[in-house]
């Protein structure tokens, strides 16, 4: 009973999200974005910091890119507007640090419980990518434990193709597997698991 | 290739997610037709090797590299529809977990990505192949890239004209498609290329390892 009070909470809690992000993208007045960014930040509290930190690593990069890209192609022509690029950034900043934000206080899984198959996609693609990125990463190192020398272009392209395709191999092996145990368990003999 | 929240405008990202809810459940539907205790747990591991996949490096001459999308092999592997939902849940992750590429973002990416990208792949792959294999493989992996930069593009520069302020100033993403066609397209010209060849050589090992195939 509580623990579907707590999935009740995490849906409108989705929802709440949702619904504030497309109220955030409908508004260009900079007070109300500003105030939207200083109340996420208060109710991260002392993870503000760190909150910033990621915000700014996910899309410091591609709103660097922009903004100056901005500023070189308008400045000459006059059209240049310092309004534009204070506001489009914060909004960036806003959204995506309220992402983040929910997606710490929110149980994602529980979220997504009213389908125990989309439940069960994204759970088990959650874990397998984390199991699967260690093979990749594996991959890279022990492609630079045995070179001494810089390989070449071929040879890399050889090593990220064949990288590719054992992912992909060991992914249909893994499914494989994933559904003879979750038949063991008797996953696929409940009719409401769909 | 991830647009971020905050560069698409509501008039543009709703109507699209309007667009990808309807894709979505006739992919479900397609899909589901043909889901059982194999196919779950498949649809599962391919999405995470998709989101994998993603993380492979494909070397440019130079010594620099830019991420592969896999999405030609997934379109050519899966067929259109488990390519579109494996590429929409990987969008959906990475956007949630991880803040690459936008919730707001999300319908534009996943059609122009996993619906378009794997289309066009699954399109050359079929239509080429009984002329040749290499070639049919190679235009699948370059037009699994160059189709969805090209709708991509579209979607940013079509931005300063659905949303911008009465004294004409942007107020999502500032350029226009004289600006996003070229800057998004030639990049991703060479990106193709290499996708290509990654999507050749990738088939061709995974032909060697026998590994079952789903159309």
């Amino acid at each position: 009973m509580r623990l579907e009070r707590h999935a009740y909470l995490d849906r409108a809690a989705l929802l709440c999200y949702l619904a504030t992000v497309v109220a955030l993208t409908s508004v260009h007045d900079l007070r109300v974005l500003g105030a939207a960014l200083a109340l996420t930040l208060a109710v991260a509290g002392g993870g503000a910091l760190g909150l910033m930190r990621r915000v700014v690593l996910a899309v410091g990069p591609f709103c660097l890119v922009v903004s100056v890209s901005y500023a070189v192609l308008t400045i000459p022509s006059g059209q240049f507007s310092g309004g534009y690029l204070v506001l489009v950034n914060l909004r960036v900043a806003v959204l995506t640090s309220l992402t983040f934000l929910v997606m710490e206080r929110v149980n994602l899984a529980r979220a997504l419980g009213f389908s125990r198959g989309l439940l069960y996609v994204v759970t088990l693609a959650t874990s397998q990518a984390l199991t699967l990125r260690r093979v990749v990463e594996d991959y890279r190192l022990a492609l630079k434990g045995r070179t001494l020398v810089r390989l070449g272009l071929r040879d890399r392209y050889r090593h990220s193709a064949a990288s590719a395709a054992r992912l992909l191999a060991k992914g249909l092996h893994q499914s494989g597997e994933i559904a003879l145990a979750m038949r063991a368990r008797g996953f696929f003999d409940d009719t409401s698991s769909r | 290739m991830h647009i971020p929240d905050g560069f698409i405008a509501p008039v543009v990202y709703l109507p699209a997610y309007a667009v990808a809810a309807g894709a979505w459940a006739y992919a479900v539907r397609r899909v589901q037709a043909s889901l059982d205790e194999n196919t779950l747990p498949f649809l599962a591991v391919m999405t995470a090797a998709a989101f994998v996949l993603m993380m492979v490096a494909i070397p440019l001459p130079g010594g620099t590299t830019v991420h592969a999308a896999g999405i030609g092999l997934l379109g050519v592997l899966l067929g259109v529809w488990t390519t579109f939902l494996s590429v929409s849940l990987v969008l959906l992750l990475q956007a949630l977990l991880f803040g690459a590429g936008g919730i707001t973002a999300l319908p534009v990416n996943a059609l122009a990505m996993g619906l378009a990208g794997g289309a066009s792949a699954w399109l050359a792959f079929t239509g080429l192949r009984g002329w040749n294999g290499r070639v049919a493989l190679f235009t699948a992996g370059a037009v699994s890239v160059l189709v969805p930069a090209l709708l991509i593009a579209l979607a940013l520069g079509i931005q300063p004209l659905v949303a911008h302020a009465p004294d004409g100033t942007p107020r999502f993403f500032p350029f226009g498609l004289s600006v996003t066609l070229p800057a998004v397209l030639l990049p991703h010209l060479i990106v193709a290329i290499g996708e290509g060849i990654l999507t050749v050589i990738a088939y061709r090992y995974l032909a060697a390892l026998r590994a079952p195939r789903a159309a």
